[in-house]
């Protein structure tokens, strides 16, 4: 009972905790890899605390209470998620709570974005709805293959049964919807290429345009939360999770250098080329898996 | 060079100077009234590139003299030997105190840019223009800022250096 | 302490200094050692620099992008122009002073400055901000009538409603 409270309050911190330093660590990593020196990793902490002092200005209730549900939204999906057999609601629906709550981080900040009334923020919306039915199709298809082969929903178990065998991205049936999910993680996660979302270059940030002050500590606040969902899935259902937290923790760090690597070498896709990418090859690999999966049953 | 172009600008317009510079290749004046024809003529010779609407301030004179750079792009014309780029320079005197003239967008129709610069800055008024409204400067100036009368530092001190700084009224 | 480490430069590029900034940021002299980050819109800026001269139209965006940024922010004034006209000093569309219109916390002389002097401009900066005499968002504020003043007598009468409500502010919206 005390493990479980201790639990419940302690893996939020612990997710938003690496993600902040995911963030810190992104900046650094392709700092490095242009050539130069980057920021401090403490560096989103000090743009955190000192957007918390800055006074921004509100757009109506709306717009503070889509940021603040999709941050509750963020939150508990972090209670669902096993880290390295901490997960405290294990037993409530899984994979299926899962992909529904994931649907609630955008919404909130698209519609908090959407309540600023200004035309970058309104693309901004639209693409990265789009974007999430682009990703949305093969993750489907990958969830119901994985939740076919281990005769579960619940993640937890998942996990527990890829370290009795081997892991769910190496073994026969699971290595095609394996696939499809390491094409479709940057679109995921939001790096290059598929930053479509919000484009400093192009429309000035899309949601986030007219966010100042505590908004946007909060905006940095989710973005930290989500890297540490998006990358945590994918380590919990084809990278076997892990029994020691310190192992877990090196696989996110190798799949995230992976993802940085990735974000430093891409230009930006536009919004029709990434959903003609997404529901293309990886989504007739999926497919495929899924298809292999439920004959070898 | 447009073999005879020379002469038969010369044979159009009786009372225009035509001379045929090294760099520049044409260089034409012409009085104001025969501006448009000359500039429909060698529109059709080829020169159809008004790459210029430019004006001289002649104080001492009391003229201003309007200038018009035309360029040709042919590439087709059995006239111009290859992609031979040809300049002609149109020049030409209006007076000074009562600045009007006609427009020549309806023969180019880029000219009104230009012609616009050259209203704010210079005062000129063209006749046909359809929008001749300010396209740089902000503010209206009593007379011109581009002609050699105005001021700029007596400008300066009446407007900019009037405006106080700002005071602190705590101390 | 946190506001001298991460400051947000809206990209607002004017002037001629614009060529100076690419490679202040980029990976010669890069400025995110110093927690410097452009940012593309003024809601979420912290350091404005104006780089280079100053026309009566810039200037009209120029007010309306600092009056959009949260507090505190601080504002840099590049090369000499927004010193004191510089090449421009008697141009009859450039403005000389830009302190009149909004406050300036420090000038970077030159023209235009290189990127070394770019940070050592910032790093006085931080000592400013640390001794607490960057305060020009507070003067804004208090001399508000002042500024406004002097943007009416330049531009007359303003398309964009007064930012605090002074009394003579109030005068001017009941009006």
């Amino acid at each position: 009972m005390v493990t479980k409270i201790v639990q419940l309050v302690l893996l939020p911190v612990l997710g938003f905790v690496i993600g902040i330093f995911f963030l810190g660590l992104y900046r650094k990593i392709m700092a490095r890899i242009q050539w130069r020196y980057g920021p401090p990793l403490l560096q989103p902490v000090i743009d955190i605390i000192r957007l918390l002092f800055q006074r921004g200005v509100s757009h109506g209730i709306i717009f503070d209470f889509g940021l603040v549900l999709s941050l509750a939204g963020a939150l508990t999906i972090t209670l669902f998620l096993p880290f390295a057999q901490w997960c405290p609601l294990k037993g409530s629906g899984g994979l299926l709570v899962i992909l529904y709550l994931m649907l609630l981080m955008p919404l909130g900040m698209e519609l908090s974005g959407g309540s600023a009334a200004n035309p970058n923020s309104s693309i901004g919306i639209s693409r990265k709805f789009i974007l999430a039915l682009g990703y949305e199709v093969p993750l489907l298809l990958i969830l119901l293959s994985v939740m076919t082969h281990y005769k579960t929903i619940s993640l937890f178990e998942v996990v527990l049964s890829q370290q009795h065998s081997a892991w769910a991205l190496l073994s026969w049936p699971l290595a095609l919807p394996g696939i499809a999910y390491v094409l479709i993680l940057p679109a995921v996660l939001g790096v290059r290429p598929f930053d479509i979302t919000t484009a400093p270059q192009e429309i000035s940030y899309g949601p986030m345009v007219e966010y100042g002050g505590k908004y946007l500590a909060f905006a940095h606040i989710h973005h930290a939360l989500s890297l540490f969902i998006g990358i945590s899935l994918f380590v919990n259902l084809f990278l076997g999770g892990a029994a020691n937290p310190v192992v877990f923790f090196v696989k996110m760090f190798v799949v995230f250098t992976a993802g940085v690597c990735v974000n430093a070498v891409f230009p930006r896709l536009r919004i029709e080329q990434a959903v003609s990418y997404l529901w293309k090859w990886p989504t007739a690999v999926a497919l495929l898996g899924l298809i292999i999966v439920s004959l070898v049953k | 060079m447009i073999d005879g172009l020379k002469e038969k600008l010369e044979k159009a317009f009786p009372r225009a100077a035509i001379v045929v510079m090294p760099d520049t290749d044409y260089l034409v004046t012409v009085d104001k009234e025969s501006v448009l024809s000359m500039l429909a003529y060698v529109k059709d010779s080829g020169f159809d590139h008004l790459a210029l609407v430019s004006c001289v301030d002649w104080m001492d004179e009391r003229e201003f003299e309007l200038v018009y750079v035309l360029s040709s792009y042919m590439k087709d014309n059995e006239q111009v030997n290859g992609n031979e780029k040809l300049n002609l320079i149109l020049k030409t005197r209006i007076s000074r105190d009562n600045p009007a003239f006609q427009t020549v967008t309806h023969i180019f129709e880029n000219a009104e840019p230009y012609e616009r610069e050259l209203h704010e800055l210079f005062g000129v008024y063209f006749e046909g223009h359809k929008r001749l409204v300010p396209l740089f400067l902000e503010r209206t100036y009593d007379i011109p800022p581009f002609r050699k009368d105005f001021d700029t530092r007596q400008y300066v001190k009446k407007i900019f250096d009037n405006i106080p700084t700002i005071q602190d009224t705590k101390e | 302490m946190a506001n001298k480490y991460s400051l947000n430069a809206v990209y607002f590029c004017t002037g001629c200094g614009i060529i100076e900034i690419p490679p202040s940021i980029t990976a010669r002299w890069d400025a995110e050692r110093f927690g410097i980050i452009p940012v593309a819109t003024p809601r979420q800026g912290n350091l404005f620099m104006i780089t280079g001269y100053v026309s009566l139209k810039t200037l009209r965006a120029i007010i309306r992008t600092y009056e959009q940024m949260p507090d505190p922010k601080y504002t840099v004034g590049f090369g000499s122009c927004p010193i004191n006209g510089g090449m421009y000093w008697d141009s009859y569309n450039t403005i000389k002073h830009l302190d009149k219109y909004i406050p300036v916390d420090g000038w970077i002389a030159g023209c235009m400055p290189r990127p070394e002097a770019v940070f050592i401009g910032v790093t006085h900066l931080w000592t400013l901000i640390d001794k607490d005499m960057a305060n020009g968002y507070i003067r804004y504020r208090e001399h508000y009538d002042q500024y406004r003043g002097n943007q009416e007598k330049l531009f007359g009468k303003l398309d964009w409603p007064p930012l605090y409500a002074t009394a003579t502010a109030q005068k001017e919206m009941a009006a």
